[in-house]
């Protein structure tokens, strides 16, 4: 996929993954980076930076196979701030397949 | 030594900058992602792979960092070593960050020096005037009221420009560190 499309568009997919209960590092980074073909490594500094930002609080959690886990956990402002970005996101998806419906049309 | 170590060892000596509480709750993330690529049967090698090269990481956790350090001291100080984080980024930000900041902070700080000489020239008239008396009283004082006055507007003038180009650098810089890489093949 196109580099410019990935800009931003990760940091909506990891809020939203987030969303549906606490996620560790490992499992964020490898399931979006299978999904967009980037990067593992630059997942987690993507977390880091949303966690500095408040988005994100962490936890450790003892896991019965090997060292604790860090879990992401979604604070209330990054509920807000992932309720933003999806609404943003929809609206301009929806503008964008108005014009390239519009163009394609014989 | 073991491919993991090295790389540990490596990512730990880029963020010597970062306080130690900060840089062991980011390092834990590699450290896990080691572990669970062991747990699922990869290799150190492939999992190094994979996380890419350390010093990119470092970069862009450094920024991050700098980023949002620079916006909660609101310094001069602060905002340079956001900007020179991007130093790491490569040469395009040497080019078109780095030497427009450093541009555009000195000619800041010129107009800073030039509102603060405005001020002395102004104080300065009045007070020689009593002292010495190159102006009469009357003379001095329109003069160094003019002096103050052009002082105290180019102040609430570079007040506004200094804001916003705090605004606009950082606002830049955060751009920067949403830049995601590709997959390393």
């Amino acid at each position: 996929m196109n580099i410019q499309f990935k800009k931003g568009v990760l940091e909506i997919c990891v809020l939203v993954l987030a969303t549906s209960g606490d996620r560790y590092g490992y499992e964020l980074a490898v399931k979006i980076s299978e999904k967009f073909e980037v990067a593992v490594g630059s997942v987690y500094p993507l977390l880091n930076r949303l966690t500095q930002e408040g988005y994100f609080s962490t936890y450790l959690k003892e896991s019965t196979e090997g060292p604790p886990r860090k879990y992401y956990q979604l604070t209330p402002d990054g509920w807000k701030h992932m309720r933003t970005l999806v609404a943003e996101w929809n609206a301009f998806t929806k503008a964008v397949n108005e014009i390239v419906e519009e163009g394609i049309r014989p | 030594m073991r491919t993991r170590d090295g790389y540990m060892l490596e990512l730990e000596r880029l963020l010597q900058a970062i306080p130690e509480e900060q840089r062991r709750e980011w390092l834990y993330d590699y450290y896990m992602h080691f572990e669970m690529a062991a747990q699922n049967g990869q290799s150190e090698e492939e999992a190094a792979k994979e996380l890419g090269d350390p010093r990119q990481i470092a970069n862009e956790l450094l920024l991050s960092y700098r980023v949002v350090q620079a916006e909660s001291s609101n310094s001069f100080g602060g905002l340079s070593r956001a900007v020179f984080a991007t130093f790491g980024m490569g040469l395009f930000n040497l080019i078109f960050v780095i030497g427009p900041y450093i541009a555009v902070a000195a000619v800041i700080l010129a107009l800073w020096v030039s509102a603060a000489a405005f001020a002395i020239a102004g104080i300065g008239t009045i007070v020689e005037s009593v002292w010495i008396g190159t102006f009469t009283l009357g003379q001095a004082f329109s003069l160094g009221l003019i002096c103050c006055s052009l002082s105290i507007l180019l102040g609430v003038g570079m007040n506004v420009l200094t804001k916003k180009f705090f605004a606009w650098t950082l606002q830049y810089l955060k751009f920067n560190t949403r830049v995601i890489r590709g997959k390393s093949k």
